[in-house]
């Protein structure tokens, strides 16, 4: 008779126990990817404050960027005044990814400005932020890829659907970003 | 980096002369162990002669005297042979490592220190016994390294039905241990060790991973090479990945493919540990065959440039970020 009990007891803990686990374990990784999103949000605010400095150190060295310049400025008040929808801030990044990029290209016409201490720091600095992103953005992905394969594999499935989860998107660059950033086209409007 | 040509030269002009002064000091040595062998084998002749009667009772006292002879061999081996020894590291080994770069010192019975080797993360047993020698340090570029060859074991005792105690000596740890100054600043650590469950076992084996205990969360990163050799644990999911960077992690698995060995890293505060293991001793002189040989010259040049690679080999000098 007690054999059945244990027998009994064990079976519910099982039936109710793997639930709660699966359970717990979405939850986690929905809050995973979560906590890497905002990360990458924390990051993109540490690039547009190095920004102001770039420009005013650049300035007086590139005289042919200034139209860039004013450009990368403007945008990056708009990026941090925080009146736009996820999409649209998506956007301004990556256009503000492609002008930083630019101009670094094009401080290889000024030898004097390569050999700045202060730009040289500060160039470094970019390169780590850029870098931190780059890793942030990886971890997203695969913080979004193990949420998806758990929304998706059986049996985690199963409670994935009643909790009514939704797949996530992981980040890309758009078609336009695919396309080869035309650096002399980036200067021209002077 | 030097080429084996220029190996070849400088054995050819240089070296060569130590080689035959040093293998006038190795014959010297051979001789007297062996008469040391001869005078140990007629003892233990003499010893089992007078043992016969013992001996027909049972063969095992025969093994006695004659362990006992091999063990105390091989103690007086070592003894006459460790002068020899010194002087062949100074010579051989300080040459190569002096031609290597002449700005790389080199200290024979130096090694990393025991606290650096448990502060690395690496290897979560304490050693109860901890050795090393061939302590090579200095500078290349920009990059600050340190390497030296360790031995690090632990013991188990075991009791058996008789009450006698035997103590058993597990290898921890045998081989280079090398230590740079990275490229990049960092407050996380991240720890990568060779991957055996993936290999076998695909998502399973990172489920078993991902539960080891003691370890900080598993990483899994995005290069397929990489992953099916190493599985990475850290504290810090985004700081890990800014370690190790797609080109990092392509870097080192070309290394662990160059090395043909079991290896391990570490990144702590700011530097990178390696371990390269190897399951004999490195930077040793041969006794019993000749010196005047270019191919264990050779042999310890290229595990001295193995070490000294690394630095190009991880791309460690390349400082494009904040840290110089």
């Amino acid at each position: 008779m007690t054999m059945l009990i244990v027998v009994i007891v064990i079976a519910a803990v099982i039936v109710v126990g793997i639930p709660i686990l699966i359970y717990n374990s979405l939850v986690g990784k929905k809050n995973q990817v979560l906590n890497v999103f905002g990360s990458i949000d924390a990051l993109l605010k540490k690039r547009y404050d190095l920004i102001p400095n770039l420009v005013s150190t650049v300035k007086t060295y590139m005289k042919h960027e200034r139209g860039t310049l004013t450009d990368i400025t403007e945008l990056r008040a708009k990026a941090v005044s925080g009146k736009l929808s996820d999409d649209e801030r998506v956007d301004l990044d990556n256009k503000i990814s492609g002008m930083l990029g630019g101009i670094m290209v094009a401080v290889e016409n000024y030898p004097d400005l390569k050999a700045n201490q202060n730009f040289l720091q500060l160039q470094g600095a970019m390169n780590e932020i850029e870098e931190q992103i780059s890793a942030a953005r990886r971890a997203y992905n695969a913080a979004v890829t193990d949420y998806n394969n758990a929304l998706e594999m059986f049996p985690s499935n199963i409670v994935a659907s009643m909790m009514r989860y939704e797949r996530k998107r992981l980040f890309e660059i758009s078609e336009k970003e695919r396309e080869n950033v035309n650096v002399g086209e980036l200067f021209k409007s002077e | 980096m030097k080429t084996l040509e220029e190996l070849r030269q400088f054995y050819d002009t240089t070296l060569i002369n130590e080689l035959i002064v040093l293998e006038a000091q190795r014959k010297a040595v051979v001789k007297k162990v062996g008469i040391a062998a001869a005078g140990i084998l007629a003892v233990i002749a003499v010893v089992l002669i007078v043992m016969r009667g013992a001996m027909a009772q049972s063969a095992m006292f025969a093994l006695f005297p004659v362990v006992f002879g091999l063990v105390v061999l091989g103690v007086i081996t070592h003894l006459m042979a460790r002068g020899y020894v010194g002087q062949f590291k100074d010579v051989v080994i300080y040459g190569i490592v002096k031609f290597i770069d002449e700005t790389l010192s080199y200290s024979k019975h130096g090694y990393i220190g025991e606290s650096v080797f448990r502060a690395c993360e690496i290897f979560k047993r304490q050693p109860d016994r901890y050795k090393g020698d061939d302590l090579v340090a200095g500078k290349l570029g920009a990059t600050e390294i340190e390497f030296s060859e360790i031995h690090a074991e632990y013991k188990t005792t075991t009791t058996d039905s008789k009450g006698r105690r035997k103590t058993h000596w597990h290898t921890i740890f045998k081989g280079l241990f090398f230590i740079g100054d990275f490229n990049k600043d960092f407050a996380c650590e991240v720890v990568v060790l060779p991957d055996t469950a993936e290999r076998f076992l695909g998502r399973l084996g990172q489920m078993f991973q991902s539960w080891n205990i003691g370890r900080g969360e598993l990483i899994k990163l995005e290069d397929p090479e990489f992953e099916k050799l190493f599985a990475v644990y850290g504290d810090d999911q985004i700081q890990a990945r800014y370690i190790l960077s797609t080109s990092l992690m392509k870097r080192i698995v070309d290394f662990k493919k160059k090395t043909g060995r079991q290896i391990f890293l570490s990144f702590i505060r700011s530097r990178i540990y390696v371990a390269v293991s190897y399951n004999k001793s490195l930077f040793e002189p041969r006794l019993l065959r000749t010196l005047i040989d270019f191919a264990p010259i050779q042999g310890y040049f290229e595990d001295l440039q193995l070490a000294v690679g690394i630095v190009d080999d991880l791309n460690l000098n390349t400082r494009i970020w904040s840290k110089q």
